[in-house]
């Protein structure tokens, strides 16, 4: 079971398969509001193994959010375990976690989130920059074929607001894949783009995983259940199915 | 290359230029301030002393009887602990400035122009040195006399009868306090030229100075055994002053001047390094959704707060390099002027380089040191809070009880409701702007209300005054004779006899020690008679009461009196010296008598018995009917020349108007200095306002839209942040004028103890207070009505898409 207990991060669970990526035990999350606590996960076990492209659906406010948001790190989660890519989230401080997600998981958001100051280019290095991962010199290098695989190269010094959503989407993942990590989490990321370009993106992350990437995508159109290996049910707080 | 997030810091620099130049100009404005009054201290300290120290002042002078000839000097420079010696004397004279208008004129008699080694002094132009018949004026007191190099003066010595001299040429004495300051003119003559004018030659004055100079103490040890020994050889030591070593007479005043102006100028840097932290403050709130994603791709919190550190530095970097080369030339000009008004020359303009650092540390390190908060706790939000940051995360309205309070308001406008709600929305922003406006309305109305206590303080002194004219004769003549003598000169409402002497503080040894500079006015102590009835002062008592007809041993000292006994207290005796004999004293009382040196009051029998001048007079103060300055000069003059009839000599004769002269004098630095230094600090106030409001506006440009698209017109947006403003700034005004008293107090007691050895009275200037008012007002609805007027233009769809 155990192999090394040195690093912190990594005591406790190991996955029972070594192709376990991500692994929630009997995870809660609770919100203070003003008539007391609410509870928007009520226990929540579920699994992820290496290569899946799991889609996290369900009605509006059932929990899609706060689940993939407790995956992530960025929020914590108010009982239970959650193990990703071999560490205990959980038991991480900010500043651990920004380190681990800055390598162990691309986040993909619903607006994008491009800086705008930045270049296409520029916000995909960024992450490099801030986890200090490849060197200096070939971090262009990387940032450019990483546009050329999610089809925006040529994009690549234009600033994001002279860009389309879909082109937007893309450098974001392309931004997401910076640092070569296992996961990619995405809330929602055709939610601002129309159902062409959203089938692009859709069919891009797909590449993705069969390129060997995990990716767990909060979505609310039924018409991608094709793309995906598995869909999670979600219902007020607790999965469904 | 440079990493993307070094990037991104150019590229929000450029984007932000309006904000950035602000916090630059803000805190240039501050390094300037600091560095204007820093180079101007160090320069002027150094070159003071270098000015003084160059006169080689004497550590001691002794009054001695007979004169000092070359033998008792041969003698005298031998003896133990006595470095070396000269003869000298100083006449006090009067010199005609205006047909029968006359001024003191302190004659400094120099045996060798050219060999004089102690309490020396430079040729300016014209003779040197001056031949028989001659005189040489100080550089500054030409003015005073009304005339040219070239031309003769009338003088009148306190022996001899009004002759006329030729002023010859112009030196320059850096060893004493200006003329035209002190409104008395300063002559050298040699000796043959005193003997032409007083009738005797004799040097009264040994010059000493003494091997260890370090204090008083120091210099009295050889100073009283030499006067001793002077005493056993048959001399008589009338007095002995000793000033305060190596120290100018306007050093002190000076250097507390120059330390009030550093507070101020350290307190713009302050405030403006607490600007810099708000308008960071405002971008980060601004950014707050781009942190959070930059935590997400995987930057830590230390990472992002260099970012905002390193703009910080950056725009600390420039403020320095914007405001330290002015503030070098400025503090020279400064410097140059204060030299001027101290009559000293600035041998060097050297700024040390020390003050270059301080100058940097201050721009750069003050704001970074201040904004070090702000922006960790803000790179420190969760990536969850930053994302679903809109504007209004954490400190929505709704959530504490003043909300509740301001929700509960009727019947206000609605858009002055919303104006209201809306200012409480951003508390930290809130109370940052507050903080920055109060505390700078905080200084303007102290340095204002320092000034008026300050006037106020002379007024007083002035009220205190209730006389036109004061004279003091060259002997004491008597009552009947003087008061005949002028009983016929018109416009003249009462006459007393405010007889004088010097004293001292009572010494074992007999000898008559005393405080005084070679001027004879700086730390001087005075024993004088004054009629208890008299209604020519009226001081305010400290402590006990004022004399009374019986008091025949009571004395009321003056505070500056008071202060060369320490702890003394009513009821306590004292012992002065007074030409040698001890004299005791009860004190019944202590007033506070400003700008006028250390005096004991005691009664007419008291003063008679210890001179020995049984109705005798030497000093009187008349009232005139009129007190307009063409009256009592002309009064004056009369006055004098009856008494001169009589064969009586006026020493000196000081108008009112020439004492409110002087005083002006040592005061004018000092209000033009708090008046610049109150601009500097409004105009960073005034820019902490605009920026702002101008980051309220930006922040709430899509709330403008909502309210716009909602039906609002845009003039109802517009007066929604010109209240906010206006709501602000009177906030702010309040504050600051509470603020303001404890800062007037405490200033007021360090200048006006270093300037008057006594606390400036409390005063909030009802003038200062309007005027900032005033400027609140305006500079809120500038300040507001500009952004808000942009972004009340903006489409609806402009504003909705603003992010
Ligand atoms: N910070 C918060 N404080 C209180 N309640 C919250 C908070 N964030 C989310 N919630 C509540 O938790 C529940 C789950 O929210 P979540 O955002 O996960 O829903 P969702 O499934 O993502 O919905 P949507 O499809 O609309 O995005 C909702 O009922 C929401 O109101
Ligand atoms: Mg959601």
């Amino acid at each position: 079971m155990f192999t090394q207990v040195a690093n912190p991060i990594k005591e406790a669970i190991l996955p029972a398969s070594s192709s376990r990526l991500i692994e929630l035990r009997g995870v809660t999350k609770a919100y203070e509001v003003a008539s007391g606590q609410f509870l928007a996960l009520k226990g929540i076990d579920m699994q992820v193994d290496a290569g899946e492209f799991v889609a996290v659906v369900g009605k509006s406010g059932s929990g899609k959010s706060t689940l993939i948001n407790v995956i992530t790190g960025i929020d914590d989660a108010s009982s239970g375990e959650v193990l990703v890519a071999s560490t205990v989230v959980s038991k991480l401080d900010q500043e651990q976690l920004s380190i681990w997600r800055g390598k162990s998981v691309g986040v993909v958001f619903q607006f994008f989130q491009l800086l705008p100051t930045l270049t296409v280019a520029e916000n995909v290095i960024l992450p490099m920059d801030f986890c200090n991962t490849y060197p200096v010199r070939e971090r262009r290098e990387r940032a450019i074929s990483l546009l050329e695989k999610v089809g925006i190269a040529e994009q690549a010094d234009k600033l994001p607001a002279h860009l389309s959503g879909g082109q937007q989407q893309r450098a974001a993942i392309a931004r997401a894949l910076a640092n070569d990590p296992p996961i990619l989490v995405a809330d929602e990321p055709t939610g601002n783009l129309d159902t062409q370009t959203s089938e692009d993106v859709m069919r891009l992350f797909s590449k993705l995983v069969e390129e060997g990437k995990t990716v767990v995508m909060v979505t609310h159109e039924r018409d991608f259940s094709r793309y995906f290996t598995r869909t999670i049910m979600l219902a007020d707080g607790q999965v469904v199915s | 290359m440079i990493g993307p997030r070094w990037k991104k810091l150019l590229r929000d620099l450029q984007a932000a230029q309006g904000r950035m130049l602000m916090m630059v100009l803000a805190i240039a404005v501050g390094v300037f301030s600091v560095g204007t009054i820093l180079s101007a201290y160090t320069i002027l300290t150094r070159e003071i002393s270098n000015n003084y120290l160059g006169t080689n002042p004497a550590s001691a002078l002794l009054e001695v009887e007979p004169g000092v000839d070359d033998a008792l000097l041969a003698e005298a420079g031998g003896r133990s602990g006595i470095e070396a010696v000269e003869a000298s004397s100083t006449v006090v004279a009067r010199v005609e400035v205006s047909p029968n208008q006359w001024m003191p004129l302190l004659l400094f008699v120099i045996k060798d122009f050219d060999t004089m080694h102690i309490n020396k002094f430079n040729p300016e132009s014209g003779e040197w040195p001056p031949a028989e018949g001659h005189i040489l004026i100080e550089r500054e007191a030409l003015s005073l006399t009304n005339t040219e190099v070239g031309n003769a003066i009338n003088v009148e010595t306190p022996n001899g009868s009004k002759q006329e001299v030729v002023i010859s040429g112009l030196v320059h004495d850096p060893g004493l306090a200006p003329a035209w300051q002190e409104q008395t003119v300063y002559g050298y003559i040699t000796p043959a030229t005193l003997a032409m004018l007083d009738g005797s030659s004799d040097l009264h004055i040994l010059k000493v100075i003494v091997e260890d100079q370090s204090s008083v103490q120091a210099i009295e040890a050889p100073v009283s055994e030499l006067a001793a020994w002077l005493k056993s050889q048959g001399y008589a030591v009338h007095e002995v002053r000793i000033p305060p070593p190596q120290k100018h007479p306007h050093q002190t005043q000076m250097v507390a001047i120059l330390t009030m102006m550093l507070i101020f100028s350290l307190m713009a840097l302050v405030l403006s390094a607490i600007l810099t932290a708000t308008m960071i403050g405002g971008l980060l709130a601004q950014q707050v959704r781009q942190i959070g994603v930059m935590k997400a791709v995987g930057a830590r919190s230390r990472q992002i707060a260099g970012i905002y550190l390193a703009l910080v530095a950056l725009i600390g970097s420039a403020a320095v390099v914007l405001g330290l080369p002015p503030s070098l030339a400025a503090g020279r000009g400064l410097a140059g002027l204060v030299a001027q008004l101290l009559n000293f020359t600035l041998y060097s303009t050297d700024i040390p380089g020390w003050v270059y650092l301080v100058q940097f540390l201050a721009g750069v390190l003050v704001p970074f040191l201040i904004a070090l908060g702000p922006i960790f706790k803000t790179t420190r939000v969760t990536v969850r809070e930053a994302i679903n940051d809109f504007g209004t995360s954490k400190e929505t309205f709704g959530s504490r009880r003043l909300d509740s309070w301001l929700g509960k308001i009727q019947g206000l406008d609605s858009t002055l409701m919303l104006a209201l709600r809306n200012t409480f929305r951003r508390r930290g922003r809130l109370l940052l702007t507050l903080s920055l406006l109060s505390v700078a309305g905080g200084i303007f109305l102290a340095a204002l209300n320092v000034k008026t206590a300050w006037e106020q303080n002379l007024a007083d002194a002035a009220a205190d005054r209730r006389y036109d004219l004061e004279i003091r004769l060259n002997s004491p003549a008597p009552k009947e004779k003087v008061l005949s003598a002028i009983g016929d000169v018109p416009g003249i409402q009462q006459v007393e006899a405010w007889n004088y002497e010097p004293a001292a503080k009572y010494r074992p040894d007999g000898l008559d020690i005393v405080r005084t500079y070679p001027d004879g006015g700086h730390g001087s102590f005075t024993l004088r008679s004054l009629p208890p009835e008299t209604e020519m002062v009226r001081l305010t008592i400290l402590e006990g009461r004022w004399l009374q007809s019986g008091d025949t041993d009571g004395v009321v000292l003056n505070h500056m009196a008071r202060a060369l006994f320490p702890n003394v207290k009513v009821g306590d005796q004292i012992q002065l010296m007074l030409d040698g004999k001890e004299v005791d004293l009860q004190v019944v009382g202590i007033a506070r008598e400003l700008v006028t040196p250390a005096t004991a009051y005691v009664l007419p029998e008291k003063f008679a018995e210890v001179t020995g001048t049984i109705e005798q007079v030497n000093g009187i103060r008349i009232v005139m009917n009129k007190h307009d300055a063409v009256t009592r000069s002309n009064v004056a003059g009369e006055v004098e020349r009856a008494l001169e009839a009589n064969g009586m000599n006026v020493k000196v004769s000081i108008l009112e108007t020439m004492l409110d002269a002087a005083v002006s004098g040592h005061v004018y630095i000092l209000i033009v200095m708090l008046i610049v230094m109150s601009v500097l600090i409004a105009i960073v106030g005034a820019l902490g306002l605009v920026s702002s409001m101008g980051t309220s506006v930006i922040e709430r440009t899509r709330e403008f839209g909502i309210m716009r698209s909602i039906g609002a017109r845009s003039n109802t947006v517009l007066w929604n942040v010109i209240s906010e403003g206006i709501f602000i700034g009177l906030m702010s005004w309040v504050i600051a004028v509470a603020m303001s008293l404890p800062l007037s107090l405490s200033i007021g007691r360090l200048i006006g103890n270093l300037a008057f050895r006594f606390p400036l009275p409390l005063i909030l200037s009802p003038s200062a207070v309007v005027i900032w008012l005033a400027i609140i007002v305006i500079g809120s609805i500038a300040a507001s009505a500009y952004p808000a007027r942009n972004a009340s233009r903006l489409t609806i769809r402009e504003t909705l898409v603003y992010v």
